[in-house]
């Protein structure tokens, strides 16, 4: 921490035998928000997921949860939280090979020192949350990975724990299975409204699902935003050269494209109209057939702002200046004659 | 290079030891032989066939139908072949070290694969025990423990260690990382994480070690029956002593029954104790042969053999008549021999076991090597012993233990020691001969145990006096190796040379000439003599007089050596009463009794 503090970085300090996993993250989840560690692997977003529940310990700094400094609790006292309140989903499943579905569901409540009777009644209703009802008398290995990672799920759920930390949790899945796990995710989260903290390498993955997002970088947050903040307003040359891959037409909506200095009381057309939350794809759609800019309104019908044709083009093709001025701006065909 | 004293520090160290923890061995010896008495008890009281029953029907469970047939069918055999106590005395030892192995190792592998300390500090040590030829620590064991089932089983414990500690690391340490972390993250106590996850999951690999454990101490049953476990090993020792080729087969039968059913056992075992192992076997196709009753199927075949056997168990033991005559001097009471198996060792033995049982005593008979037999006398483990050769061929052992040993005086004499040669090679009547026909004999002195006290005189002093120490090379090896060429040459009419001596049997088997020793190298025969533990003959005056009185002819000796031989092994005491029929009055002579009609009144001595 001296040699850090002093300016040395992490090759340097590597060359001594050390590895500093993470160096400076500082960021803040709030109640029943996704968020989001986003980073290359090696970038310490495990490491710093660990310190969350405090499987490690911080060398320097502190980790609060619900007002308590996690890192000067007791080992009991860390335990009692792990098994009540904080509760994670692996990257490998890290289900019990010994152990049924249903006992590997049960295992944070038998840790907890549930009776049996109720542990498997709730173990049973997690599995039914994640899709597993009738799987119960399996076992791990008789389950593809999706499946697997349900249980994984179901295990974590089943504790009713606040906090999920899930480590690069569906990385190992195949693409398909992995957008249908987003999916189930972001579909419990409108109803469970659990205070979830997801690391992955993957931006898209990272942009589907974060409410924030935080990109670390060799042991360092780059930078902490929404979706669209890190899309749009790249903090520096590192987040920018990450999100050049980026589907952004996936990501971005109406709210974050449009141009916010022109609002009014009410359309001033009756042409067809965007909200915030119109994506990207459905905006072109809107602007094809429009001769003008779509105009963005909230509920009550208020214009909040414009998208401009050159704007859509503009984002997609990773621009944000405007457009550059043209000697020929009527786009007269200029005859050679 | 200076020479480093070890072998001192160690016996000073050893010695440190006998003198003043014998308390903690003595109740390390009384745990053990307690245990190793309870389950021989257990498992000798059966009929012998409704054992083999019992063992089949836990195969049967544990394995199917055809493992459990086979079971009965093994067990059978060794009962058949007469040995059927042998080879429980034999498990019940093996199940005694297992048993303490694995309460020693399981733990220390679960404290070597928690912490790297332990591990490293670990490690060395098991190895140590490991390779360390298992007789140079059977000695200091047997200073320790005496002769008999501690000792054996504590030469069982250090072979069979190694393997529980490693497996057990190893098979904690194997468990998947990331299943160690998701047990922490749900808030697992490092405690239940080790029941919960690492035990259950390295429990196949631990069960690995566990069948390691019985099959290396099964393996070290013969080492161990040469300390006077009996038993199999016990078996196998006399054999190899004897030169019992067919005995010895038959005792090696008998480990390897025991062996294959106990690795199958606890294999199965293994996968029934895990539950992965469990799924694994359900999931196989089931057939006829390898049906498996329920449980409680087994459970309940097993004890009603119990139970029958338990019927059976009463019913014998009620029969047993015990016997009262007027030459009762002994009353029931113990008397321990150990011999060496020579010849005149044998025959001396079985002579006063008869001598000593018609006089109302309960003798046991046990044969050791020579280090072993001495040892075990100088502990007061022996009461006595009939096979000294003193003052030469002995001697290293005397000046070791003679202080706690009585010598009860010379019984034969001379012996004498000697070189031989069969009759049909010519030209060679005495040593001064050997020198010219070095390569007829290819160089080459067929010796016996290094250990011998023939060995070194042969090579100090009888090679030297007459100059063949360059020609020839004296082979250590030991007494049935040399019989055993001896028997090999002599049939295919090759010249060899052979330490021998006499009396000896070989000299009636085979037609040899002793070599001369005109320079009188070899030294004046030695007394054979009877030894016993230091205060035996004061506390048994009757007997300790008996033995200091006892002699034999020579023409007595090779007579009843003969009779021996002839009658085959385990005939020892039929022969001896048999051959007592034939001399009567000898009994008396022997053993007198003051006065035979109130003979009630005479103490025990």
């Amino acid at each position: 921490m001296e040699r850090l503090r002093e300016g040395a970085d992490r090759a340097e300090l590597r060359a001594d035998g050390t590895t500093a996993a993470v160096i400076d993250a500082s960021f803040r989840v709030a109640a029943g928000e996704i968020f989001v560690v986003m980073g290359l692997s090696g970038s310490g977003k495990s490491t710093l997921l660990r310190m969350l529940n405090g499987l490690l310990e911080p060398t320097a700094g502190s980790v609060r949860f619900d007002g308590r400094d996690l890192t000067a609790l007791s080992d009991r006292a860390l335990r009692e939280l792990r098994s009540r309140k904080i509760s994670m989903v692996f990257q490998h499943f890290a289900l019990f090979p010994h152990r049924s579905v249903r006992d590997n569901a049960a295992y944070g409540l038998e840790v907890q020192g549930v009776p049996r009777a109720e542990r498997e009644r709730r173990a049973d209703e997690a599995l039914a949350l994640c899709g597993l009802a009738g799987w119960e008398t399996s076992w791990p290995d008789e389950l593809s990975g999706g499946m697997q990672q349900r249980v994984g799920l179901a295990r974590a759920l089943a504790t009713d724990a606040d906090v999920l930390l899930m480590d690069e949790s569906f990385s190992a899945l195949d693409p398909l299975i992995r957008r249908d796990m987003q999916d189930q995710l972001l579909e419990l989260q409108k109803t469970l409204k659990k205070t979830i903290v997801f690391i992955t390498h993957d931006l898209n993955e990272a942009m589907r699902l974060g409410d924030r997002i935080a990109v670390m970088r060799d042991g360092r947050i780059v930078q902490t935003g929404t979706a669209e903040d890190i899309l749009l307003r790249p903090e520096n040359d590192y987040v920018a050269s990450f999100i050049q891959d980026v589907d952004r037409s996936r990501v971005l909506t109406a709210g974050a494209l449009m141009d916010t200095s022109v609002t009014a009381d009410a359309p001033l057309c009756g042409c067809e109209t965007a909200t915030r939350e119109t994506p990207f794809t459905r905006l072109c759609a809107i602007s094809a057939r429009l001769s003008h800019r779509v105009s963005v309104v909230d509920e009550a019908n208020r214009v909040i702002g414009v998208v401009p044709r050159q704007r859509l083009v503009g984002f997609l093709g990773d621009e944000t200046a405007g457009p550059a001025p043209c000697d020929n701006p009527e786009g007269k065909v200029i005859s050679r004659a | 290079m200076p020479r480093i004293h070890l072998g001192d520090w160690v016996d000073s160290g050893v010695s440190w030891l006998v003198d003043h923890l014998s308390w903690l061995f003595d109740a390390v010896r009384a745990v053990m032989e307690g245990m190793y008495d309870g389950i021989d008890a257990v498992l000798a009281a059966p009929q012998p066939l409704l054992m083999a029953g019992i063992l089949a029907v836990l195969a049967w469970w544990l394995r199917g139908l055809l493992a459990g047939v086979l079971a009965f069918a093994g067990f059978a055999l060794v009962d058949s072949l007469d040995l059927w106590d042998r080879a429980m005395s034999t498990l019940a030892l093996v199940l005694v070290a297992t048993v303490i192995a694995l309460v020693i190792s399981i733990p220390l592998g679960i404290l070597a694969a928690r912490s790297k300390a332990v591990s490293a500090a670990v490690r060395p040590v098991l190895d140590l025990l490991q390779t360390m030829p298992s007789m140079v620590l059977l000695i200091p064991a047997m200073l320790f423990f005496g002769l008999g089932t501690a000792a054996g089983v504590v030469a069982t414990l250090i072979f069979a260690l190694a393997p529980g500690v490693r497996m057990t690391e190893l098979g904690i340490r194997q468990v998947d990382a990331e299943l160690v972390e998701a047990a922490e993250a749900f808030g697992t106590a490092p405690r239940d994480i080790l029941w919960r996850v690492q035990l259950p999951l390295a429990l196949p690999t631990i069960m690995a070690g566990v069948n390691q454990v019985i099959m290396l101490g099964l393996s070290m049953v013969v080492i161990a029956g040469m300390v006077g476990t009996g038993g199999l090993g016990g078996a196998v020792n006399e054999a190899i002593g004897q030169l019992d080729i067919g005995y010895g087969f038959e005792a090696g039968v008998g480990i390897v029954v025991l062996a294959v059913y106990l690795d199958r056992v606890t294999g199965a075992l293994g996968t029934q104790l895990s539950p992965l192992g469990r799924r694994a076997a359900a999931k196989a196709p089931t057939r006829a042969w390898s049906y498996r009753p329920r449980p409680a199927v087994a459970v309940a075949g097993a004890v009603v053999l119990a139970l029958v056997a338990g019927g059976l168990g009463i019913f014998g033991s009620s029969t047993g008549t015990s016997e009262a005559s007027g030459t009762d001097v002994g009353k029931g009471k113990e008397i321990r021999i150990g011999y060496i198996p020579w010849d005149e060792g044998i025959a001396s033995t079985f002579l006063w076991k008869e001598l000593l049982e018609e006089r109302g005593f309960k003798v046991t008979t046990t044969q050791y090597a020579a280090g072993p037999l001495y040892t075990g006398l100088a502990t007061g483990q022996l009461d006595f012993q009939t096979d000294s050769w003193l003052p030469t061929t002995h001697a290293e052992y005397w000046t070791k233990y003679g202080k706690q040993l009585d010598d009860l005086g010379k019984w034969y004499g001379p012996t004498s020691l000697e070189l031989s040669v069969p009759s049909y090679v010519k030209d060679v009547n005495s040593l001064t001969d050997l020198e010219d026909h070095a390569s007829e004999f290819h160089g080459k002195i067929i010796g016996i145990e290094p250990s011998a006290g023939m060995m070194s005189l042969l090579k100090s002093k009888v090679l030297k006096e007459y100059g063949l120490d360059g020609a020839y090379d004296v082979v250590d090896g030991s007494t049935p190796a040399m019989l055993a060429e001896l028997k090999r040459a002599y049939a295919r009419k090759e010249p060899v040379v052979v330490t021998l001596w006499s009396p000896h049997w070989a000299y009636s088997d085979y037609d040899l000439k002793k070599l001369e020793d005109p320079k009188g190298a070899w030294g004046r025969g030695d007394g054979v003599h009877t030894l016993a533990r230091k205060g035996f003959a004061a506390n048994n005056a009757q007997v300790g007089q008996w033995l200091k009185d006892f002699s034999m002819t020579e023409e007595q000796l090779t007579g009843l050596e003969a009779r021996i031989q002839k009658s085959g092994r385990g005939k020892e005491q039929d022969a001896v009463r048999d051959w007592l029929r034939q001399h009567p009055g000898l009994v008396d002579q022997w053993a007198p009794v003051a006065a035979r009609d109130g003979a009630t009144s005479q103490a025990a001595g």
